[in-house]
């Protein structure tokens, strides 16, 4: 029976693999063909494999100028949310003070709002602020969309650390300050490694706001790069599915980096 | 070493609600272990916190030594606490954090390095320096959390209930080793609990708290031996002391008691003369209810029927209904008694050790020496 219930556990495990990791590998070998090669024939194998696609696109086709861009951006926005978004949830799970379960609804609320509401007042901001079409401006933009979430994340983490914790720490002689920095946040590493991977892969993929909100070449992001070999009449698949492979790339890296750490951000509490 | 001094120390949460520490007073004297005792909820831990300076203090004055701290932040007031959860640092091994209160301190290293070294070695940490505290015992933890509080030699020592989250065995060693760090440190330390052996066998003198307000202060043996009022007599002793109401005859120059239905003749050593029809409560302990109607000194008996028989080994622990009362009387009585529930017997109550006690406050009528 046991052997039984595991070839089925197995059986159902390959289908869902294959379900999953399908869209990937078709991509995959797509990225080694020409896109005359796919018309001929969409799901053949990648012979003669044309691995100079990934070079011509990186130095041809703008790629690492999209790259950077997106890496620039994406970082320092991952870098701010973070930041921020620990200290405000260490206060809001923290500290008592007036108003502060108005506070934590109000910044949650704003996660049921389609995007799409907010993005014609976006765009007027930004171009008030002069930041329209600037990398800084999609980097505030990417944190302001992302802080309610990172909040909600950690602030329920954050809210499960024991106070006798900050007590002793007071006890032992330090500020606030410092216990946040060296309590609260290395306390907190999981759900810390949790908001940074997502927020890495939602923006590292993110289209709507950039597309809206930056028109440059020398400002454009993965996402738009990719965008560029669609055209009205037709589609350069091949170099559609090279410049997913390389945009896919950092986010696998990020995912095999933070991964572990991830899985304890979101099963913390679950085992005593 | 130092004297804590508390002046109708107050603290309000909510100004519809009742203070959770009302106006405690109260002296620590150097180099004394005194035990915050009472039921949840009494304001034992609320007095301690204020002591730490984690909570605000909302009226009244506290003084270490002679100096005002009201308003002294807790890292200044030289105190060291230890938590009922422990508090230790989990992403820290053992080392950091024994070390992590000195570091703030600017103490140098050396010298970190030689007072986390010798507290290891009292405390039988040595080997487990490099450890994280989810691979510690509870019992190690504990012992991890009392060093934290001796490496920074302060001049008080705060004790938040540290052993209830030990098990039975474990708190009994615990609880003897603290007793051997207050006799070797000889530090003013200030020992928060609901258990009444923890406050027995700990403290120099025990403060009982109840409803936020300091309610007898003495050695525990004196606290045991002549409670204040009712509340006292029922907290400490376990089985608690029997308090049965009774009322005065007037008769005997009113030291006779109706009980029930039997009438009383008390001791003149144990009350003041009881006005006619006066309700009174008399509190009379299990151990001085005995199964010997014969014993020396025992002045009354009453008929009982026993419903229930608690078998400890050494002794045995006897509820028994007496007529006329609307309480089951309990009883410590020797561990060869046979006796089951449902038989009669005759109980034995020595009048020498009766407490008597005012039925509408409580107090108790006359404390004797």
């Amino acid at each position: 029976m046991p052997a039984l219930k595991r070839a089925l556990l197995l059986i159902v495990l390959c289908f869902y693999t294959a379900f999953a990791a399908g869209p990937f590998v078709w991509a995959a070998m797509m990225s080694l063909r020409t896109t005359t090669e796919i018309h001929r024939n969409h799901f053949a194998p990648p012979i003669p494999a044309h691995w100079d696609k990934f070079a011509e696109a990186w130095f041809n086709s703008n790629y690492s100028l999209y790259f950077a861009n997106s890496t620039q951006i994406v970082v320092s926005a991952v870098v701010m949310l973070t930041i921020i978004g620990s200290m405000a949830a260490h206060c809001l799970a923290r500290y008592r003070f007036r108003l502060n379960r108005i506070i934590y609804f109000v910044l949650f609320s704003t996660i049921i709002f389609p995007p799409q509401i907010t993005i014609i007042s976006l765009f007027q901001i930004l171009v008030q602020y002069g930041l329209y079409n600037s990398k800084i401006g999609l980097t505030l933009v990417y944190v302001a969309i992302q802080l309610p979430l990172t909040i909600y994340i950690l602030e329920s983490f954050f809210a499960r650390i024991p106070s006798d914790l900050f007590d002793a720490a007071r006890i032992d002689g330090y500020s606030d300050w410092e216990i946040f920095w060296r309590v609260s946040l290395p306390i907190a590493l999981p759900a810390v490694s949790t908001t940074v991977i997502l927020n890495f892969i939602l923006l590292w993929n993110e289209f709507l706001y950039a597309v809206v909100l930056i028109t440059e070449e020398a400002n454009r992001t993965l996402p738009l790069g990719i965008q560029r070999f669609i055209g009205d009449t037709q589609e350069d698949v091949g170099m559609i599915a090279t410049g997913l492979m390389i945009a896919i790339i950092p986010v696998v890296v990020v995912y095999a980096f933070f991964s572990e750490r991830l899985i304890q951000g979101m099963t913390a509490g679950a085992v005593k | 070493m130092a004297v804590v001094s508390l002046d109708r120390l107050t603290k309000v949460y909510d100004r519809t609600l009742a203070p959770a520490a009302d106006a405690v007073s109260l002296e620590v004297r150097h180099g004394e272990f005194m035990v915050l005792l009472g039921p949840s909820g009494c304001g034992k831990t609320t007095t301690l916190r204020m002591i730490a300076g984690l909570e605000s203090i909302s009226a009244g004055k506290l003084s270490i030594d002679g100096r005002i701290v009201n308003e002294v932040p807790a890292k200044d007031r030289d105190i060291a606490m230890v938590f009922q959860s422990y508090a230790l640092y989990p992403h820290m091994s053992v080392k950091d954090n024994l070390a992590f209160g000195l570091r703030r301190r600017s103490v140098s290293r050396p010298e970190i390095e030689r007072r986390v070294t010798a507290v290891a070695g009292t405390l039988g940490l040595s080997g487990l320096l490099d450890r994280k505290p989810h691979a510690l015992s509870g019992g190690q933890r504990q012992r991890v959390a009392l060093g934290r509080a001796i490496v920074r030699d302060p001049k008080v020592f705060l004790f938040d209930e540290p052993l209830s989250n030990l098990d039975a065995a474990l708190r009994v060693s615990t609880r003897g080793e603290i007793a051997k760090l207050h006799r070797r440190l000889g530090a003013t330390m200030i020992y928060v609990t609901h258990d009444q052996v923890e406050a027995m066998t700990l403290g120099n003198r025990i403060c009982i708290m109840n409803g936020g307000r300091v309610v007898q202060v003495g050695a525990p043996l004196a606290v045991y031996r002549r409670p204040a009022n009712t509340f006292v007599a029922g907290f400490l002793g376990n089985p608690p002391m029997n308090l049965l109401p009774a009322t005065g005859t007037g008769a005997n120059g009113g030291l006779a008691v109706k009980l029930g239905e039997t009438i009383l003749e008390l001791p003149a050593a144990r009350c003041p003369p009881i006005p006619e029809g006066s309700a009174v409560i008399l509190g009379i302990r299990p151990e001085n209810v005995s199964d010997r109607p014969d014993n020396g000194g025992l002045a009354t008996t009453l008929e009982a029927e026993i419903v229930q028989v608690e078998p400890l080994g050494a002794e045995t622990i006897v509820a028994a209904r007496v007529a006329g009362l609307e309480r089951d009387l309990m009883a410590r009585i020797g561990a060869d008694a046979e006796w089951s529930v449902g038989n009669r017997c005759t109980l034995a109550l020595d009048l020498s050790a009766v407490h008597v006690f005012d039925a509408s406050s409580g107090a108790a009528l006359a404390l004797h020496a």
